[in-house]
């Protein structure tokens, strides 16, 4: 079908051309009208066909034009687009003014297809170069925090590189990645995420952070990001936008000119960890009050308890205390009270960049080098980033229009491991008392290299010097593309782009360390490469059928090709201390492996536009893939969409300064998605067992030889999968008041997410964990609204305000029969696992919630006096809390709603612009707090220390009634019953608002620099999380320790989140 | 002009190249899976269930064996928390991946295979297999799934079988019982076999020159497990099965079904991996095995655990005849002697290997004695020769012997201590000295005495102190694992809620 249409196509089009016009060549120059001065890269058109041009740098232009009758149309972005009708002069200037109709610009959607944003039927958010260009953050998903309406950004901590986790409008994934497409100049890039191993099995729980990839696009080479949320603005790449799609579109030289050449970009920002909970200083190591070193006399590292439930400081006897080095001497007993804080260091982040575009809209090209050095807040705790982007635009005489880029791009990154498993930040919280001189204290034996502290526990100094995780990344993005005007009304467009990068990392375990006392070097190098081509025609025609009915049709063919490869040696049991090279092991047999995947999607899609009189349109698209990853049977599938936008203020011929601009728009579509690689068969694999605590692999040797071991897979394949389709359904307006100065975007949607493919929990009795199956319902309905106003605009001053808003309910529908609950995939503790339940939203931790009283008792069935239920059940033994309820949601991770509100004010060159962002609601179980809980390190649990207390409770009868709780119990036991890592109480709630982003910049103005080789000097200072608050949380609760991916909701000990501020230059010449 | 048509055609091409239909075919034709193997030989499923097994039985559900009767102490992380009977939340690993989703299902799929392969020889041995792990599991939680169990999708739901039908079978609920399960599997044993494990695939029996005879003393000493499990319900039976099998059983300790591990990182028996590796200072030796140790003079003590520093350096030290050592009340808050400074008595080599080497001691020697002193003892008709008294002595000489103590040593044990070398005249006092040897005879194994506590009330054992869970009480079953019931909402039979103070049916 497809084959034919374009043959019959190619055909008409050798059968067209012959026909030929008299013409004649008009000339002139295109001004702005601000400024005076000549503005290159404005559009020139013979109306209604595809003849034209670009201004030149100082705005002139040539063109030729049919004899009689024609009539040009400039168009830049920004500016009101005009149109001139040509007489018979042959030279015709135009002065553009900026379009205060801001509503309408013009956005890259779907496929790179430019689009006047009148036309849409469904929202998209435009994000500028400026507003993520030296904002004090080198990584670009986190410059988006609070900037787009439904989208949510978290990262997961503030270290280098941490990875940053982005949903846009939800989850609609039980399963397989939320993260949406990335696009960079029309190419899908990877962004995944590939987790080291971390020693032990730890994973995402135990192993450094390392990025989603997505922090390769250095924010400098930015020109502009558009958000396509919903599925019916991605429908065209498929069924890897089911989650969105993030289009970037990076710098070229099309709008150069003289003086605009180079630009160089330096930024030099610090960074400062905040947001610890506020600890005790009253009361140091020891337990019940005492210290108790039970080999008599002994060092500091041999007493019983590392927590700080010993005696009050200046309260005798003060040394006494067993506090009597190994070497005789006398520790004094006192407070160290920022022994925490002082672990973490200043962090600096440098970004030097320089970038050189040149030409016009014809021919351009450019050249960006930027580099990005951070060091962390931790020793090893780097990254460095180079990019460089090499691209070129030309359209040749004979009209065929050719560019491309090369963008290379080198992360180099250290990382710490962190988790509850004996990384520093654990050990931070549960094993650094209030007495402890951390800093002063040595942590490594100079002699042995052994680790120096409590026994069996890593020094958190120890963990960050000795057990660093180094990732190595090169990657090139390549970008190739075609085009020609075949006809006025036919263009075709070629595109391919390959993304390939190779991440070397190495993780490294002293020996003596925690995790692997007798040492461990794991090696793995990450590859991927994804190749991606589209082949588009397209055909436009205006006024068909009738007067001011403009129809395009647009019909292309995909190629994706994704390759993945991981390859990880393994070595334990090392030899000699300090050298980590695999040779140095003794044990190779861990962890050592490969694994492979290849992926291909054809595709064929087709889009056709209907514009009615530049105020109604209307858009068809389909799209039909074939899947390598779907059986035979079923690995094609089709899937549609329709868009419609209504420009009712143009409709009807509202023309009102006050009521500026209405539209409606509304959409419904259907994508399609389809499986990973390799689920329809079930294999076998290695038999190993165990977890971090204990654990066997094969093959096995023992006394008597060496057995290699294989056992079933616990997924069950399936031969019978189909792909599994997101249905989505969306309404929205566009409204401006008062010439658009005030203006609102606001979108209702619902998806809803069906015969999911995922890997369903089965009872493990059938032998099984899990088997591959079509089943789920995951529905999302929200709201998302945009507001700009300028409330204040004059020629000197201006004052723009931007606020966004989002609202999401999310709920799991529907599982599997006989499952109402199953665990996301991914590295979780028992008794705190990331969940899907049906009635529930999205991601709920499922624990041990505490004991309450029921409505009705369990056993008897008789109701309880109303006045008691809901009150805690005491343990009369212990006067503590009872055994609690297994199977319990004890956190929400979502967020009732987020929002955004950015002021900017222009004064004579001096801007300045903050924004305040805003999540409502959303829980988190924070280790760190359970910890220093039960340690008796935060402040709390200094306050009334020597005071015994009562739970507030009740306890029960015999007789199946209940008391009022009286027992008593001491400070310590009361601290270590609320401190259980996984307990309720140490669910906090998300809820913060804080001053995201600040800059004060000022560019120097134009006329001072006229003598100068300077075309533009701007210098900026910024800052990021400069103050926050949380109502209900003792910490920064905006992080969330296993950064991108589904499990949300966990702070399970990494590092804090960390205020950045430094200035910035920007310079052209 | 020209040039137009040259890229018409060209375009033209490559759309019409990429849909001539078999190279797209080839194209598309990418989901063989290059990661994993899609068949397996029966001997590297022989080799990983039998390596399985010893890992599930030294692992949580062998430690938790061990704590709840009090062989061994926690002091700190999990460990404390199973000692005092907090047990919900805990045990689906166990349950998904190393029973059911492991040595279960990787048996059945052997038993599978080697139909296929005509190769009743690994049928057989793994019948054996299935039988001991399905043990383990009825033992501990009771009524589980068993019959309509391991189907993958044929079956999503599993009925949960009663455990008198587990033991016994069922014929009007289909159900072929653990005994006839294992009757079988011997049956098979005898069948030409058109291969057969050897000294490769065996890490058991492969060192002896005939090791299916060797297997089939495994399995008739297992069948004596079996029947002794269920003496109490099931005494006509249970000496029936004695009578027959007990002949046939293991009779030497070197025939013991001992599955050895390795010394490597990766290959370590839990034991040693958990208590000395990754968990130093979970777990220590129970004042109670200790007291009940010492008060005997008992040889196998420092076989068993380390001797430590006494007063005054480490007070809470016990001095014994046989050496000093420290032990730890079973859910003490009392302060932890310290690990540094070598006060506390933790697994011994014996027990653990120097570096995680030591084997799962599964079905041994002197666990047949024990069995056979139980049934001379307490079951009616029991024709296997000889008396309790002997079948005890031999039971506490073959342990003794197995733990390192000559053969002399315990003729001069026996002599010097005869009230716990002669059984008691009266009969419970007699049970409670087999048990409590046999307790002592099993230190490193911790299923087995948690079985025969259950059956028979022995050892005494008071309660952990500040004992919590269910109830205060020592558990009489493990509470079903969250997973499980989550994925098989409403399973027929499932009593979902069932409390740990409910004894399971043998111990009735």
């Amino acid at each position: 079908m497809k084959k034919i249409l374009l043959m019959s196509l190619m055909l008409m089009f050798t059968l067209l051309h012959g026909a030929l016009a008299q013409t004649r060549t008009v000339s002139g120059r295109v001004t702005d009208q601000k400024t005076g001065e000549g503005l290159p890269g404005v559009t020139v058109l013979v109306k209604a066909t595809t003849n034209g041009i670009s201004t030149n740098a100082n705005g002139s232009f040539s063109l030729t034009v049919p004899e009689s009758g024609a009539t040009l149309v400039f168009s830049s972005v920004g500016m009101a687009t005009q149109e001139r009708a040509v007489g018979s002069e042959s030279v015709i200037n135009v002065v553009l003014a900026q379009d205060t109709r801001e509503l309408s610009e013009v956005v890259v959607t779907a496929l790179g297809i430019e689009k006047d944003t009148r036309s849409l039927g469904y929202s998209t958010q435009q994000i500028k170069a400026e507003q993520i260009s030296q904002k004090s953050e080198p990584n670009v998903l986190s410059s988006l925090q609070g900037k787009v309406a439904g989208v949510n950004i978290t990262t997961a901590s503030g270290l280098p590189g941490a990875s940053t986790n982005i949903n846009i409008r939800g989850i609609t994934s039980l399963q397989n990645t939320n993260q949406p497409l990335f696009v960079v100049d029309g190419i899908p890039i990877s962004n995944d995420l590939d987790r080291s191993l971390g020693g032990a099995g730890l994973g995402s729980l135990g192993a450094a952070q390392t990025s989603n990839r997505a922090l390769d696009i250095d924010p400098e080479t930015i020109a502009s990001i558009n958000i396509l949320k919903g599925p019916a603005a991605a429908a065209l790449y498929g069924s890897r936008a089911a989650a969105g799609a993030v289009i970037i579109t990076t710098k070229n030289g099309s709008s150069a000119n003289k003086k605009l050449e180079v630009t160089a970009t330096s930024s030099f920002n610090v960074q400062n960890v905040y947001g610890l909970a506020r600890l005790q200083s009253d009361y140091g190591q020891g337990s019940n009050g005492v210290i108790t070193t039970t080999g008599g006399l002994g060092d500091i590292y041999t007493a019983n308890s590392a927590a700080s439930f010993g005696p009050r400081f200046g309260t005798a006897p003060t040394l006494a205390n067993g506090l009597q080095l190994t070497d005789g001497s006398l520790l004094p007993y006192q407070s160290y009270p920022d022994n925490i804080k002082n672990f973490y260091r200043q962090g600096t982040i440098f970004t030097n960049g320089v970038n050189i575009a040149g030409g016009n809209a014809d021919q351009n090209a450019t050249l960006s080098v930027n580099n990005t050095k951070q060091d962390g807040i931790t020793k090893n705790s780097d990254l460095n980033r180079t990019n460089v982007l090499l691209g070129a635009n030309i359209k040749l005489i004979n009209k065929l229009r050719v560019g491309g880029s090369v963008n290379f791009v080198q992360t180099d990154q250290t990382g710490i491991l962190q988790g509850n498993g004996g990384s520093a930040f654990a050990i931070l919280s549960n094993r650094v008392s209030r007495s402890l001189n951390l800093q002063g204290n040595p942590y490594i034996d100079p002699v042995t290299n052994a680790n120096i502290y409590f026994p069996g526990v890593e020094n958190p100094y120890f963990s960050i010097t000795q057990n660093p995780t180094t990732s190595s990344l090169t990657r090139f993005i390549n970008v190739g593309n075609l085009s020609y005007d075949v006809l006025p009304w036919l263009r075709v467009d070629y595109r391919a782009g390959l993304d390939t990068y190779t991440d070397r990392r190495k993780q490294i375990f002293a020996i003596g360390s925690q995790r692997q006392p007798t040492g461990q070097v794991q090696d793995q190098v990450f590859y991927r490469s994804e190749f991606n081509s589209d082949l588009i025609v397209t055909a436009k025609k205006d006024n068909i059928f009738l007067d001011g009915l403009n129809a395009s049709l647009l019909v292309g063919q995909n190629v994706n090709q994704r390759r993945f490869q991981t390859i990880a040696s393994q070595a334990d049991n090392l030899t000699l201390p300090g050298y980590y090279n695999a040779a140095n092991g003794s044990v190779f047999s861990n962890g050592t492996g490969e694994s492979n995947s290849l992926r291909r999607i054809l595709g064929v899609y087709s889009q056709l536009t209907l514009g009615y009189n530049n105020y109604l349109f209307l858009e068809l698209t389909g799209r039909a893939d074939q899947s390598t990853t779907l059986p035979t049977a079923n690995r094609t599938f089709f899937y549609p969409s329709a868009t419609a936008s209504f420009v009712f203020t143009d409709a009807f011929k509202i023309s009102s300064d006050i009521f500026s601009y209405g539209k409606l728009r509304a959409n419904a579509s259907k994508v399609g998605r389809d499986a990973d690689p390799y689920l329809l068969k079930t294999t076998y694999n290695s038999a190993s067992q165990g977890n971090n605590v204990s654990s066997i692999n094969f093959p096995f040797t023992t006394a008597n030889g060496t057995y290699p071991g294989f056992a079933i897979s616990s997924i069950i394949g399936s031969s019978t999968l189909t792909p599994e389709f997101t249905k989505s359904y969306e309404v929205g307006t566009n409204l401006g008041f008062f010439n658009n100065r005030l203006s609102f975007d606001v979108t209702y949607f619902y998806t809803r997410s069906e015969n999911q493919i995922l890997p369903v929990t089965v009872a493990a009795s059938t032998g099984f964990n899990a088997r591959i199956a079509n089943v789920g319902r995951l529905d999302n309905k929200g709201f998302e609204g945009l507001m700009n106003i300028t409330p204040v605009k004059t020629s000197a001053f201006r004052w723009d305000i931007t606020a966004n808003f989002t609202r999401i309910k999310n709920e799991v529908v529907s599982i599997d029969e006989g499952v109402t609950s199953a665990s996301i995939n991914g590295s979780a503790f028992i008794g705190s696992v990331p969940s899907f339940k049906v009635g529930q939203p999205y991601g709920v931790i499922i624990g041990n919630a505490l004991p309450r009283v029921p409505a009705t008792d369990p056993t008897t069935g008789r109701a309880n006096d109303p006045s008691l239920v809901g009150k805690y059940i005491i343990n009369p033994a212990t006067g503590t809390f009872d055994t609690g309820i297994s199977n319990s949601v004890i956190a929400n991770p979502n967020p009732l709603w987020s929002g955004g509100l950015t002021n900017t004010f222009n004064y004579r060159g001096i801007e300045l612009s903050f924004l305040v962002d805003a999540k409502y609601g959303g829980e988190l179980l924070s280790f760190t707090n359970a910890s220093l809980k039960s340690t008796g390190n935060l402040y709390e649990t200094g306050i009334d220390r020597d005071q015994s207390r009562i739970i507030p409770g009740v306890i029960r009868n015999a007789d199946g009634t209940f008391r009022p709780n009286n027992i008593q119990i001491d400070a310590q036991t009361y601290w270590g019953a609320s401190g259980g890592l996984q307990s309720q109480l140490n669910v906090y709630d998300a809820t913060a608002y804080r001053l995201r982003e600040v800059s004060l910049g000022y560019s120097l103005p134009t006329g001072l620099l006229e003598h100068t080789p300077f075309g533009q000097v701007r210098v900026s200072v910024s800052g990021r999380n400069l103050y926050y608050y949380a109502p209900n949380a003792n910490f920064d609760p905006d992080q969330n320790t296993q950064g991108a991916g589904n499990i949300r909701g966990l702070e399970v000990q990494g590092a804090p989140n960390t205020r950045n501020y430094g200035v910035n230059l920007r310079f052209t010449l | 002009m020209k040039n137009k048509k040259l890229i018409g055609m060209t375009l033209a091409a490559t759309v019409a190249l990429s849909s001539v239909s078999c190279n797209r075919d080839k194209f598309l034709d990418t989901n063989t899976t290059p990661n994993n193997p899609t068949a397996v030989t029966m001997p590297v499923l022989l080799t990983s269930t039998i390596i399985n097994t010893a890992f599930m039985a030294t692992n949580d559900l062998g430690r938790t064996g061990a704590l709840l009767t009090q062989q061994y102490a926690g002091i700190a992380n999990q460990p404390a928390t199973y000692d005092v009977y907090i047990l919900r939340g805990s045990f689906d690993n166990q349950w998904n991946f190393e029973l059911y989703g492991g040595t279960l299902i990787n048996s059945q799929t052997l038993i599978d295979l080697s139909v296929t392969k005509s190769s009743p020889a690994y049928g057989g041995i793994a019948k054996l297999l299935k039988a001991y792990n399905y043990a383990v599991v009825t033992d501990l939680y009771g009524d589980v799934p068993y019959s309509q169990a391991l189907q993958g999708n044929a079956n999503l739901h599993p009925r949960y079988d009663k455990q008198e039908d587990i033991y016994k079978g069922n014929s009007g609920l289909g159900i072929v019982g653990l005994i006839d399960l294992v009757k079988d599997g011997l049956a098979d044993l005898d069948k030409p076999s058109l291969s057969k494990p050897g000294a490769a695939d065996d890490p058991v029996y492969g060192k002896f020159a005939n090791n299916v005879a060797q297997w089939k003393k495994m399995g008739n000493t297992l069948l004596l497990k079996l029947a002794n499990t269920i003496s109490k319900k099931e005494p006509a039976l249970a000496a029936a099965i004695i009578n027959q099998y007990a002949a046939g059983a293991i009779t030497t300790n070197a025939e013991d079904f001992d599955i050895l591990f390795g010394s490597a990182t990766g290959n370590q028996n839990p034991l040693y991996n958990y208590n000395f590796v990754t968990r130093p200072d979970d777990q220590m030796l129970s004042q109670t095995l200790l007291t009940a140790m010492a008060t005997r003079n008992d040889p196998r003590l420092p076989l068993y655990f380390n001797t430590t520093p006494g007063p005054p350096a480490n007070n809470t030290a016990t001095t014994t005849t046989v050496g000093t050592f420290t032990g730890y009340i079973n859910g003490n808050n009392a302060p932890v002697p310290s690990r540094v400074a070598g006060n506390r008595s933790r697994y011994n080599t014996y027990i653990r290997g120097t570096s995680g080497e030591a084997p799962a001691r599964l079905l041994t020697n002197a666990q047949r004695l024990f069995i056979l002193a139980e049934a001379a003892l307490k079951l009616p008709g029991i024709t296997v020769a000889g008396t309790a008294q002997s079948f005890y002595q031999a039971a506490i000489r073959a342990s003794m012997i197995k733990a390192g103590v000559a053969d002399a040593d315990v003729t001069a044990y026996f002599a010097a201590n005869p009230g716990e070398a002669n059984l008691s005249t009266n009969t419970d006092t007699a049970l409670e000295q087999i048990i409590t040897q046999k307790w002592i005879s099993w230190v490193g194994t911790g299923l087995e005495p948690y079985n025969d506590y259950r059956r028979t009330t022995y050892p005494r054992l008071a309660p952990a102190l500040n004992a919590s869970g269910d109830d205060l009480n020592i558990p009489q079953r493990f509470p079903y694992p969250l997973s499980e019931l989550n994925a098989n909402v409403g399973a027929e039979n499932q009593n979902a809620n069932i409390r740990t103070s409910v004894p399971v049916w043998w111990a009735n």
